[in-house]
């Protein structure tokens, strides 16, 4: 207010290319608003509002007001035809943060040295690893999972090799958690890999020094000086490879066998076989409702990690 | 400039229409249809054919549901069909006024899923059981008892449909429930056999099945009948089970879905597909049997080629579900896998 009073004269004059630019950021962003509003906002809206709706007999919904896909996910008709605690979905959703948390874990495991020791590299063999790291994403997510059932599978890379080394003939790998969990790392594994690099690579070698020189050893220095200045890029993978594991629907039917439903197959059931929209919805926001709380939690912690020493 | 943008326009249109006079969009089964007669139908009307395909009848009744689909032909199996009709999303044809209908054997018209077969033309039947790989597994395989209680050889090594449809339809022919029981006691029943078999299932796929049984990755598959004649055609050790409590059955046909933006050329490829000739070659190309009338001395699989497709076991065709019926379905299918 005062600033602008200051320099009224001096306003009117610029006035009109202000005005421009203004214009120009608006109108320049407008597309992205709209792709947001309508590719992202509005159908979050619309699965909203097909939770609360009633089933259809055979798939669809009518807009009528109904709870009960949210106390389907608590509460069902049991087998004796009276409504029970049915504990059924949330071991679903259980398993499936399991998992996802799982794959988080293991990816930073590997993606910590991995980009520690890319970012160590010349700059020339540097951009060339990064490359190498971002190569999966040209492929196809099936193609990628139907190459991990054709290394663990019968008659598969991995078992021909172990035979050939002695191992007993005709193993196979698969409709396992660990084949779930190693397609799910796999496909993962790039998402981390580069916010982490992004961080360590801001890393100030300087500060390594100094933590040597004032007898901190390797894993005083790894603990106190480069884990919390990296912390960002962790969060950031953490947070990138999480979230969309949680919704993973490929790696658990194929390699898993579909043995055991996660929250994407489910979701997918209720679309699908189980005819009934609004549960499928109704679990679909719950899922993004968890979600929203671990990055809120997230999110704060970090916060707080800024503030204290 | 008013003389040269219309003239660009007018030679668009002309540049387009000279691709083609229309385009017809297909959703059907994976590799149902003939591409040769597609390809022949559109050199023959000079329509450009899109195919798009679907695995499971619920995700079409889905992507139907969902709205303005874009399709102009789809392949839903007869309980599917029914309900398509019965929620408005499929277009009323009069097909039996169609030279297509004059063609249908006669057995196989005005079915309980289109009594005035107004909606639908047939394009293919069939069954759907078990198949074994026979290098793997040299047991008997008269009855469903092998596949759901089993015991030895086939431990660990059974493969089951990711969707519970027909699975569950087996699963009730064995226990002698009727399909689409609303009874809960008698699902429950159907529950605990498919729960006492998990241990021994691999795998709640419907993807890849023919090079997982061939490989020998499982041993026992729940699959249908054309789809085990062609693997077997092709080499691979795989033969289908009569099962003595009998077989699943099904059958696709021909519709429009609601709105379609080129319902004539639909009409004019249900008629096409429909012709004796062209239903052979379609036979031929599907290793399904063809519930129209075929050319009989050009049929590939006859009886004696093909004893899939000629069970002597009874068939029985799946219900269109209550919605009580359907989910108590989805509850048992719920209960298995959670």
């Amino acid at each position: 207010m005062t600033d602008s009073a200051l320099h009224a004269p001096a306003e009117t004059e610029h006035a009109p290319r202000a005005r421009f630019w203004h214009d120009l950021s608006f109108w320049g962003l407008l597309p992205s608003r709209l792709l947001m509003g309508f590719a992202l906002i509005l159908p979050i809206f619309i699965i909203a509002a097909v939770s609360l709706a009633t089933r259809g007999a055979h798939g669809g919904f009518a807009w009528d007001l109904n709870l009960a896909g949210y106390r389907q996910i608590l509460f069902n008709e049991g087998w004796t035809g009276e409504l029970e605690f049915t504990p059924q979905y949330l071991l679903i959703i259980g398993r499936t943060f399991l998992l996802a948390g799982a794959t988080t874990v293991i990816c930073l495991l590997f993606a910590v040295p991995v980009a520690y020791f890319i970012s160590r590299q010349p700059p020339g063999r540097k951009a060339a690893l990064v490359y190498l790291v971002t190569l999966p994403f040209w492929v196809s997510m099936i193609l990628r999972v139907y190459a991990w059932m054709i290394i663990l599978g019968k008659d598969g890379t991995l078992p021909r090799l172990l035979e050939t080394l002695g191992f007993p003939a005709g193993m196979s790998f698969m409709f396992n958690d660990g084949a779930t969990l190693t397609a799910m790392v796999y496909t993962a594994m790039p998402l981390m890999v580069l916010p982490v690099f992004a961080s360590i690579e801001k890393l100030d070698g300087t500060l390594i020094e100094a933590s040597h020189d004032l007898y901190g050893d390797r894993w005083v220095t790894l603990r106190r000086v480069i884990l919390p200045l990296t912390a960002p890029g962790l969060t950031a993978g953490a947070i990138l490879v999480f979230v969309p594991s949680l919704g993973a629907v490929l790696e658990p039917t194929l390699m898993g066998g579909g043995k055991q439903m996660m929250m994407g197959s489910l979701i997918q059931l209720q679309f699908g076989g189980g005819r009934n929209w609004p549960f499928g919805a109704a679990i679909a926001m719950t899922l993004m409702a968890l979600v929203m709380i671990f990055l809120i939690v997230t999110s704060l912690r970090a916060a707080r990690r800024e503030v204290a020493p | 400039m008013k003389t040269y943008l219309a003239a660009t326009a007018l030679a668009l249109c002309f540049a387009t229409g000279a691709q083609a006079a229309g385009e017809l969009n297909i959703y059907a089964w994976a590799e149902s249809i003939s591409p040769a007669l597609i390809e022949k139908f559109s050199r023959e009307n000079d329509v450009k054919v899109n195919v798009d395909s679907f695995t499971s009848n619920e995700d079409l009744l889905t992507k139907l549901q969902a709205g303005s689909s874009g399709y102009d032909i789809a392949t839903p199996s007869q309980h599917f069909l029914r309900v398509m009709i019965d929620e408005g999303l499929i277009e009323n044809f009069e097909a039996s006024k169609l030279k297509a209908f004059e063609n249908i054997e006669e057995k196989w018209r005005n079915q309980w899923w289109d009594e005035e077969q107004a909606y639908s033309i047939p394009l293919a039947y069939g069954t759907a059981g078990f198949v074994v790989n026979t290098a793997e597994y040299k047991g008997p395989t008269d009855s469903f008892r092998y596949f759901f209680e089993p015991d030895g050889e086939l431990k660990g090594k059974i493969a089951m449909l990711s969707y519970p449809d027909e699975v569950i339809g087996a699963a009730q022919l064995y226990l002698g429930v009727p399909f689409c029981s609303e009874d809960q006691a008698e699902m429950k029943k159907v529950l605990d056999l498919l729960m006492a078999q998990k241990p021994s299932v691999a795998a709640y796929s419907s993807d890849n099945i023919a090079s997982r049984l061939a490989s020998g990755e499982v041993s026992a598959h729940f699959w249908w009948d054309g789809d085990s004649l062609k693997a077997r055609k092709a080499g691979s050790p795989v033969s289908l089970a009569m099962t003595k409590e009998g077989l699943v059955g099904w059958m696709d046909s021909l519709v429009i879905p609601k709105g379609a933006p080129n319902r004539d050329n639909a009409v004019k490829f249900i008629e096409f597909l429909s012709t004796q000739e062209n239903a052979t070659d379609q036979m031929n190309f599907y290793a399904h049997s063809s519930p129209m009338k075929v050319i009989q001395e050009k049929v590939v699989y006859t009886r004696d080629e093909a004893p899939e497709l000629y069970p002597e076991v009874p068939i029985t065709f799946s219900r269109t579900c209550s919605a009580t019926a359907q989910d108590l379905v989805t509850r048992v299918w719920t209960q298995l896998l959670q």
